[in-house]
């Protein structure tokens, strides 16, 4: 048992996540006993902090933790001894980074056997977007998200079940957004905006089996509500300062409503010979607004303007979708799987677009758009076990596309919609070998055409391979991996290609009781190749540039190495490593010799070489069976090659205490 | 006579047919306990010791035998994993998820399990699920935390969650099971199917970007047709990217501009996706970034172009 658990805890080490909260446990791992309950907990209490070197804008979008006390962690397990307590048998709640970490989560599990399951998630994320300069960005944003979701089950043992929920999502915080102002010609502005934005969702329903049969029912509404101001704080003369335009005043207020109420029926049945799984849904959605908006300034002329627009308008998506799902068992070795699916999505919208320009009325529009999609997709598995060691398994699937589109401007009468088809056909081949008991091999192949793909950079002609070998004998486990995704997307004047090839091996090896190393290393590469075709100045015009090239290049390798070591049963080290290098395509200028494009613009972006690195330190000692002290540090090192504006050095680290009482 | 010995025949027969014969394989828990005192003195904690506290259900759906079968040849033997009708070391993939599906195919989440990825790759139950030492504090996982799970095959994923601009799964802000279900999901209504498999969808069978990312969920009346038709995945890479934004491409005008090319058939309108306007100057760092002017990508509400 020891063993497994130590197992389990080197693939902890192995993800690498931030140095704190602390893994290893206190307290009995048996609980303690009281009026008829089981109790298990433990808090970790400490101290994060960070010192940065470089660009502390471009951490606080990768990283973000700061200084600061935080709860890093906290456990509470309440069991019923004998399952039956009087207001809950279960009581389970997990916490993490509970103070101010960007990141922090809590969760609650209460559950009285048959009679109730409760189950709690809430998350705050504090997300923030420098706008990154390799990005050209020029959009902040500074803003916290947070989720909770509540679930309630009713009588989650019987025949029949109900389902209540709730879940909240809101997002708010300052950004910085832009418009561009006065025509379609003119400058761009930031301005500031104050996102607000929450949506709502309530669920009701239940579930009620009959002769093997369930049926699941649900119903729920979902309300979506903005209202993000946006103002510009003062005189602008927009990011282009060499023209004429400026901007003195702008405001927008556009507030953003809407709902989604949907139903969902699942009915489904598992026997001894076939499994059925059939359902539907249909989900409402629509969304009404008013847009005001307010400019005043000097247009690229030089002359004094003043724009006010007001936009009022629905806009609808009704989707329906239905699944059927059919499995055969007709004997032991063989398993034959069909999945038929219907989706139907339309997507209409009309809006009242008024323009007053220096006070001028313009001629109002209304647009009307129309987007319908319908498709049907089939697909059958046959998975075949000839021998206890071998498996193979055939599938072909093939998928049918409609899309019919309006888009239309003052139009008068019946628009008949622009309709396109696409169909795909795909075949798979896989086999499982697992020639000896340590052995485990898994290959894939997949093929697929499609006759008319949407867009240059869809799947049209296409195949992937997958494979997979394992070798775990005792404490060893050694896995290699490979996937190749190939597609060749041509028109006659229009080309794209992608390849796609990934490789990783990864061995886990727990030499002893108290010592174990894991290492893992991956190679994801992508090269694409696509025309492309755009406008640039070419003397004292602006040319068209009509069949240039786009090839970008991606070589990542990626390293995580993790070691664990107890020394005397007491104090528990261990040491990590993540390391991720793109290497573009080897060249070590922006400028690339010998390629597709010659626009020195396009040739500094067909690869992106940097790394970003994170070795991590922690050392964990056992005070006494209930206490422990825990010291972390770990680096994060990011830097571009061909540009140094974002690149970043930060050292963080914690100090902490757990405990369990 | 030969009438009356076949109304006997047709008694003993009947009698035999109704005694009580399976009932008395089964041992019940207290008898496991004797030589499985570690497992036992624990189960108080497993989930399916409901079945053991509920007291209402049939011996072959309670306790030990529950999932290992009757154990009265076992006992009888004195021990052996030979001798338990359902060891599940011994099990095939397919015996596994037979086995758990007794009691597990009543869950909708779980509907899809048969044709699932994992399923079809022999990954089963217990390769995920540990039922008598899991660290985990929810579902019995292998692992306290479910990436750790995850990442234990998915090593390019685990490696896309290390990149600089990722969805903060190592950070435990999110969890794979946000986006996908390991048990199957029904088929994706959008990139034509195919692809990608095991995503669980949100509301609509939307994409599950769209559970979180509320705001680019519309409707608009003017979409952006890329992310209804064939998904957010057109211009993100979901898991992790070097870039910003999770974007598949270091500057944005080259994610645009590899579609926006005029040519072909492509297209909502299938007449060749609209290019820029002339006076774009793509020399000119003004133009580079698209998105400074085309601020609503996602969708508008007031221009077909994106403008507000």
């Amino acid at each position: 048992m020891k063993k497994i658990l130590y197992i389990l805890a080197t693939v902890t080490a192995l993800a690498q996540p931030p140095v704190a909260p602390t893994g290893e446990p206190v307290g009995s791992t048996r609980g303690d006993n009281t009026v008829g309950y089981n109790v298990r907990q433990s808090f970790e209490l400490g101290y994060r902090y960070h010192s940065i070197g470089g660009d502390e804008a471009s951490y606080r979008s990768t990283v973000n933790y700061c200084n600061g006390v935080r709860l890093l962690g906290s456990s509470l397990s309440m069991q019923s001894r004998e399952g039956h307590g009087r207001l809950f048998d279960l009581l389970q709640l997990n916490t993490q980074g509970l103070g101010n970490d960007p990141y922090q989560n809590a969760s609650l599990r209460l559950e009285k056997n048959k009679l109730y399951r409760y189950d709690l998630s809430w998350r705050s994320n504090a997300y923030f977007n420098p706008g990154l300069r390799a990005d050209h960005g020029q959009h902040f944003a500074d803003t916290v998200r947070n989720w909770q979701d509540h679930d309630l089950t009713l009588l989650p043992q019987s025949p029949i079940k109900f389902f209540l929920g709730y879940s909240g999502n809101t997002q708010t915080g300052p950004a910085i957004t832009s418009a561009q102002l006065f025509d379609t010609r003119g400058d761009q502005y930031p301005l500031f905006a104050n996102v607000r934005r929450q949506q709502h969702e309530y669920r009701t329903g239940f579930e009620v089996g009959l002769k093997g049969w369930r049926l699941n029912v649900m119903h729920a509404w979902v309300d979506f509500k903005e209202d993000t101001p946006v103002r510009l704080p003062g005189v602008s003369d927009g990011y282009n300062t060499t023209d004429l335009t400026t901007a003195s005043s702008f405001q927008r207020n556009e507030p953003y409503h809407g709902t989604s109420p949907y139903w969902r029926v699942a009915l489904f049945k598992e026997s001894r010979w076939w499994a059925v799984t059939g359902r539907f849904s249909y989900v409402k959605g629509q969304r009404g607004f008013v847009q005001d908006e307010t400019g005043f300034g000097t247009d690229r002329f030089g002359s004094n303007v003043s724009r006010q627009t007001f936009t009022t308008g629905n806009a609808q998506r009704p989707a329906a979708a239905g699944n059927l799902n059919i499995n055969i068992f007709p004997t032991a070795k063989l398993t034959i799987t069909n999945q038929t699916a219907l989706s139907h999505i339309r997507m209409s919208g009309s809006s009242v677009f008024t323009q007053l320009v220096n006070g001028l009325p313009q001629v109002p529009y209304v647009p009307f758009q129309f987007l319908g999609i319908r498709m049907i997709t089939n697909a059958t598995d046959a998975n075949y076990r000839p021998a206890s060691w071998l498996g193979i398994r055939l599938g072909y699937q093939f998928s049918d596309r409609r899309i019919r589109s309006i888009q239309a401007f003052n139009a008068v009468g019946p628009q008949t919609p622009d309709e396109q088809t696409n169909g795909l056909h795909t075949g798979i081949l896989g086999i499982r070998m697992r020639p000896i008991k340590s052995l485990t091999i898994n290959l894939d192949g997949e093929v697929g055409r499609a006759d008319r793909p949407i867009y240059p950079i869809s799947a049209r002609n296409f195949q992937a391979f997958r494979g997979r070998v394992e070798y775990k004998k005792g404490d060893f486990r050694f896995a290699g991996y490979v996937r190749t995704d190939y597609n060749v997307n041509s028109e006659s004047i229009s080309n794209y290609a992608s390849r796609s090839r990934q490789y990783g091996v990864d061995g886990t090896w727990t030499i002893s009781r108290t010592f174990y190393v894991d290492a893992v290393y991956a190679k994801l590469h992508l090269d694409t190749l696509g025309t492309i075709n755009y406008f640039s100045r070419v003397g004292n015009s602006v040319v068209n540039v009509p069949t240039d090239r786009s090839y970008y290049v991606s070589n990542l390798h990626t390293a995580n190495l993790a070691a664990h070591f107890v020394v005397r049963d007491r104090v528990d080290v261990s040491l990590g490593l993540s390391h991720i290098q793109d290497l573009g395509d080897g060249r070590s200028t922006p400028a690339g010799a010998g390629l597709y494009t010659a626009l020195a613009t396009f040739q500094s972006v067909q690869t992106f070489p940097l790394r970003f690195t994170s070795p991590q330190g922690k050392v964990s000692v056992r005070i006494n069976e209930k206490l422990r002290w825990n010291l972390g540090y770990q680096h994060y090192g990011y830097a571009e090659q061909f540009s140094g504006l974002s690149n970043f050095r930060a050292h963080t680290g914690y100090s902490s205490v757990t405990w369990a009482f | 006579m030969f009438r009356v010995l076949r109304w006997v025949a047709l008694s003993v027969l009947l009698g035999l047919a109704c005694m009580p014969v399976a009932a008395q394989d089964f041992v019940g828990s207290n008898v496991c306990r004797t030589c499985h005192p570690n497992v036992a003195a624990n189960f108080f904690r497993n989930p399916h010791y409901k079945s053991v506290a509920s007291g209402a259900q049939p011996g072959a759906n309670v306790g030990c035998e529950g999932c290992h079968g009757a154990a009265s040849g076992h006992v009888k033997a004195g021990g052996g994993k030979d001798t338990i009708p359902r060891a599940f070391s011994k099990l095939t993939p397919t015996q596994v998820v037979d086995t758990c599906l007794n009691c597990h195919a009543s869950t909708i989440s779980q509907a899809n399990i048969r044709r699932s990825e994992h399923t079809l790759d022999d990954v089963v139950c217990t390769n995920c699920h540990s039922i008598h030492s899991s660290p985990s504090a929810k579902n019995l996982l292998k692992t306290e935390q479910q990436r750790d799970l995850c990442y234990g095959c998915h090593t390019t994923v685990r490696a896309q969650f290390s990149m600089p601009f990722k969805h903060r799964v190592n950070e435990g802000s999110v969890q794979c099971t946000d986006c996908h279900n390991p048990h199957g999901s029904f088929a994706a209504t959008w990139n034509m199917g195919a692809r990608p498999r095991m995503v669980d969808q949100g509301v609509g069978n939307e994409e599950p970007c769209l559970k979180c990312h509320v705001d680019k969920r519309g409707p608009f009346v003017y979409e952006h047709a890329a992310i209804r038709v064939d998904g957010c995945e057109t211009c993100h890479n979901a898991h992790g990217s070097t870039n910003a934004r999770l974007l598949k491409r270091p500057v944005i005008f080259t994610v645009c501009l590899e579609c926006h090319t005029g040519r072909g058939n492509f297209g909502r309108q299938a007449n060749g996706i609209p290019t820029q306007a002339t006076f774009h100057n793509m020399a000119d760092p003004r133009f580079q970034n698209c998105t400074s002017c085309h601020v609503r990508i996602h969708g508008s509400n007031v221009d077909p172009t994106f403008f507000r």
